[in-house]
């Protein structure tokens, strides 16, 4: 599809989730691109559709019904592009994050480096490395071939020599591929990308093609010490794109509607992520976190350098007991402020991924949900923490990079019953350091502006200018420890009106300072005992211009990485005591 | 808005397809009575395959090897088979170290493919064969109650129901499981005591059927070697009443069909018992799928509700702020001790009755 940096015309955006299909319309009021309306329908991927048609429909017919404009034409076809009574959309985009995740074969010399990169490379889309072949693996070439005949892989990655470096081993490993390729039924034979040794293209050609369905992208690794995953990614998208066609019924008129663009809803998020970060500060990175149903994403760009990984299996419905599993029950319960037992927490859980769309009835199961949301955003961070660039600033190794801002996007926290829930749950999940702000996506709109971004970016950069992500507020996390109740921070706040009030913050608690929604405020932060607020090291001080959201501005004096009490009791009251600071606020 | 459906119905029409995971064998016929344990397909699961060395069995060099093989591609060969050779003064050969097929020869080097054991898809429940889906399985037919669970450990068996709980919420205890539930398929309610799966494999049991169960049980239950199936969910809870009235009146003494498969929405597939029963030729089929209205039967599904049913009575215009603070779309349900309910849309399963009443 033709891009084009001047479209007037109106949008209509698909997403596909685990639960929900959503229809997302953009067009223009008064010069300008606005979000108007959404509609809402249970997706259809699985039983007893098996077709993603029928929800599609009826987010479209809901959003129809909530906008007052026709949309289906009386030959039950989309209205493209739209009419002058104002019926119909000019473009339409689709993001998908619904399905089981890729099974995935990665093939790399080297763990720490080839490997690794092939790794990197399939954790940017809803994928899961089920097997490896590698230089020093002592199986046979005929137990790999029984290995991924047994797997049945969607797809093998295949990384391995640097450009001008190994090819021969390559070749090696690449045999049981060929042959397991060449085994396989037609329908039931994996993708193969290889993005290897550039050199080697023509005998890997000579391997793969007419056996396997091979695509080639360029080396993920061309030297030891660079990784270039974004060409692959485009690739790896493209088969995403097939695959998912193959598996899942209607996909096939959705990519007819939308002129092929259909996207990973976590590539687009990450495009979104990756444009946010060109617009502020250089000397930060811009994070943005997606909690869905069954996978979690962590999407990071520095200056304009991503990082994009994807958890399936690390959420809050379908993922659920996976989770569970991941964290041990004690990583759970540990959130919540309440005394309960751990056959009811571990029942809870279980009961979700029986039923993803149940929604929590009492205060205590939604305790519950948000604690499993604290903990599969904490694993996803802390696992993606390594892959951010190297040279992304941070306070120390093991703690985020100073990031502003940060977006949340999720039901788990547009949902949330106030946005002082959501925004403790993002604290306690991502642990921001520094002076920041998170931002929550509440109307999901996130990957639809990323797709969008392709056929139109003005409506990308005029939608996230106009107000629609809500801001919970300004934060500010001290990094360092002290023993609880040691004050370690002086803000010195002055107002429009220039009125000054000034707080001593101590160690273990959340304040917030009393900010209304929109407020422009100076800051005056000096940290005590070498606490360190990103002001040029341990110990300085600086003046900040924050803005009030929906939550105020917070001050997070509990230190990084948060270290919860190991007494229960003490740790239940800190936790709603915490909870009050906010829920008073937010 | 669309309705999960949960189907647990004294008298239905039943239709299942059985079908492989990847394409395989349909041995059964169209038109022909399976039980539950009958095989209706077969498949090889995966495949075995082996890489023969022949340059390097008959020391000779790759090219001279391809031109000593005894087998090409598409042979079949016996254990034991000379593949390859004579060559050399000893006269070495290479030969097939177990029966199979060879897919590719050359090279030097020969991929044999053996002949594995098929994995046998069966039945699962009494009926007729109303349609064969070729490579993939059939469609079988029967005619009775059906009773859909949340959990099942993936195996199946036919047999005598015991119940062994007098009311739904009663707990099955260790002591209940004894010679006496021996062959039998036993029914109980909450199961909470790991020593209650020891006894009923010591017993053994042919089945069982829980309403509920602690989740801490769960690797106990997945890796007995009997079926076990969960109709309501994790934690204490009576089993729903709808089932218990099913179980205890239509079902009763009667031989059931227990096909306690991995719960699996993305496939549409329940763990479910079916008991077949003389019902009259005409009888409706129960929804796959379904929308909520007034007037529908409902199963509430969070644990709060304690896997209680209702009818709902009306869908409320706007949504409705719970207590945990979370607003939704939502139902007023009346239960059956005629208590007045709101729930969340999303937490309703209908039960896939036909109504005549206006959707939502």
């Amino acid at each position: 599809m033709a891009t084009s940096t001047i479209n007037t015309g109106s949008l209509l955006a698909i997403d596909i989730g685990t639960a929900s299909t959503r229809a997302l319309l953009f067009d223009v009021v008064s010069g300008h691109y606005r979000f108007l309306a959404s509609g809402t329908a249970p997706s259809t991927v699985v039983a007893p559709f098996f077709n993603v048609g029928e929800g599609v429909r009826r987010a479209i017919d809901n959003l129809a019904k909530a906008t007052g404009r026709r949309l289906i034409g009386s030959d039950e076809n989309l209205i493209m592009p739209g009419l002058a009574d104002n019926s119909g959309v000019d473009a339409l985009v689709a993001t998908m994050s619904a399905g089981k995740p890729l099974k995935v074969v990665a093939v790399g010399l080297l763990e720490d480096i080839t490997l690794a990169s092939a790794r990197h490379l399939a954790a940017t889309t809803y994928a899961q490395v089920v097997d490896v072949i590698k230089l020093n693996d002592r199986r046979q070439t005929s137990d790999r071939i029984n290995t991924i005949m047994q797997i049945r892989p969607d797809l093998v990655i295949v990384a391995g020599g640097t450009d001008d470096g190994a090819s021969q081993s390559v070749l090696d490993l690449i045999e049981a591929i060929g042959l397991a390729s060449y085994l396989s039924p037609e329908t039931q034979s994996p993708h193969i990308l290889f993005a290897g040794n550039q050199e080697i293209q023509t005998e890997v050609r000579s391997v793969l093609e007419g056996v396997g369905k091979l695509h080639i992208a360029p080396n993920i690794r061309p030297t030891l010490n660079l990784e270039t995953i974004s060409p692959a990614q485009r690739e790896l998208t493209a088969i995403y794109k097939r695959v998912r066609n193959a598996q899942i019924g209607g996909i096939g008129d959705l990519l007819s509607w939308s002129g092929d663009n259909l996207t990973p809803t976590a590539v687009a998020f990450s495009r979104v992520i990756r444009f946010l970060s060109k617009k502020y500060d250089p000397d930060k990175g811009v994070l943005g976190v997606d909690v869905g149903s069954q996978s979690t994403t962590v999407a990071a760009a520095f200056d304009g350098k991503e990082t994009l990984r994807v958890y399936p299996y690390l959420g809050v419905g379908t993922g659920s007991v996976r989770t569970l599993q991941k964290s041990k029950l004690d990583g759970i319960i540990r959130w919540l402020p309440f005394d309960t037992s751990n056959d009811a927490v571990q029942d809870y859980i279980y009961n979700k991924e029986i039923h993803p769309h149940s929604l929590p009835v009492t205060r205590k199961e939604l305790a519950i949900e948000q604690a499993l949301a604290r903990q599969a955003l904490l694993l996803a961070v802390r696992r993606s923490l390594p892959d951010f660039p190297a040279g992304s600033a941070r306070p120390a190794p093991d703690l985020l990079p100073w990031v502003e801002p940060i977006i949340a996007t999720g039901s788990v926290f547009s949902k949330a019953p106030s946005p002082g829930q959501a925004l403790l749950m993002l604290l306690d999940g991502i642990q921001p350091t520094g002076v920041t702000t998170i931002v929550v996506d509440q109307n999901n709109l996130s990957s639809a502006l990323g797709a969008a971004a392709r056929i139109n970016p003005l409506l990308t950069v005029q939608v996230i200018e106009s107000s629609t992500f809500l801001n919970l507020g300004t934060i500010i996390a001290p990094v360092g420890y002290a023993r609880f109740g040691t004050p370690i921070l002086r803000v010195r706040m002055t107002n429009r009106a220039g009125v000054e009030t000034t707080r001593k913050v101590r160690y273990g608690m959340i304040e917030v300072l009393p900010v209304k929604m929109g407020e422009k405020v100076k800051l005056h932060l000096r940290p005590l005992h070498q606490f360190d607020v990103g002001m040029g090291g341990p110990g300085k001080a600086g003046e900040v211009t924050a803005v009030g959201g929906a939550a105020g501005i917070v001050i997070d004096a509990r230190g990084r990485p948060l270290r919860l009490s190991q007494d229960p009791k003490r740790r239940k009251h800190l936790t709603r005591k915490w909870y009050h600071a906010l829920e008073a606020k937010g | 808005m669309l309705a999960p459906v949960k189907h647990i119905s004294p008298l239905t029409l039943i239709q299942r397809e059985r079908v492989l995971p990847i394409p395989g064998r349909v041995v059964a016929r169209q038109g022909q009575a399976v039980s539950p344990t009958d095989v209706i397909a077969e498949y090889v699961l995966a495949p075995k395959y082996f890489i023969l060395d022949i340059a390097e069995g008959l020391n000779v060099a790759p090219d001279k090897a391809d031109k000593l093989l005894q087998c090409h591609k598409g042979d079949n060969v016996s254990k034991g088979d000379v593949v390859a050779g004579p060559a050399g003064l000893f006269q070495r050969v290479v030969r097939a170290p177990f029966s199979g097929q060879v897919k590719l020869a050359g090279d030097g080097k020969m991929l044999i493919e053996a002949f594995v054991s098929p994995v046998e898809l069966r039945a699962g429940l009494d009926g007729t064969v109303t349609r064969i889906i070729p490579d993939w399985g059939v469609i079988i037919e029967t005619r009775g109650a059906l009773l859909q669970g949340v959990w099942g450990n993936g195996k199946m068996t036919y047999g005598l129901m015991q119940l062994l709980l007098e009311s739904p919420d009663d707990e099955l205890r260790a002591g209940q499981i004894d010679i006496s539930v021996r062959g039998t398929i036993g029914v109980g309610g909450y199961c909470r005591d790991p020593q209650v799966l020891q006894n009923a494999a010591k017993a053994p049991v042919k089945g069982l059927i829980l309403g509920s169960m602690s989740a801490d049980l769960l690797p106990i239950a997945a890796k007995l070697p009997f079926p076990v199936m969960i109709l309501d969910g994790f934690g204490q809870m009576p089993m729903n009443s709808a089932a218990y009235k099913l179980l205890n009146t239509t079902t009763k003494d009667r031989n059931v069909s227990l096909h306690a498969q991995a719960y699996q929405a993305s496939k549409g597939e329940r763990p479910e018992i079916v008991i077949t029963l003389p019902v009259p030729e005409h009888i409706e089929v129960l929804l796959e799928a379904d929308e909520f209205a007034a007037g529908q039967k409902v199963y509430l599904v969070n644990k709060s509700y304690s896997a209680q049913t209702g009818i709902i009575k009306r869908i409320l215009s706007k949504p409705f702020k719970f207590p945990s603070g979370i607003i939704a779309l939502a139902a007023e349900v009346s239960l059956e001790n005629d208590e007045l309910v709101k729930v969340p849309l999303a937490c309703l399963e209908s039960f896939g009755e036909k109504t005549s009443q206006e959707t939502y």
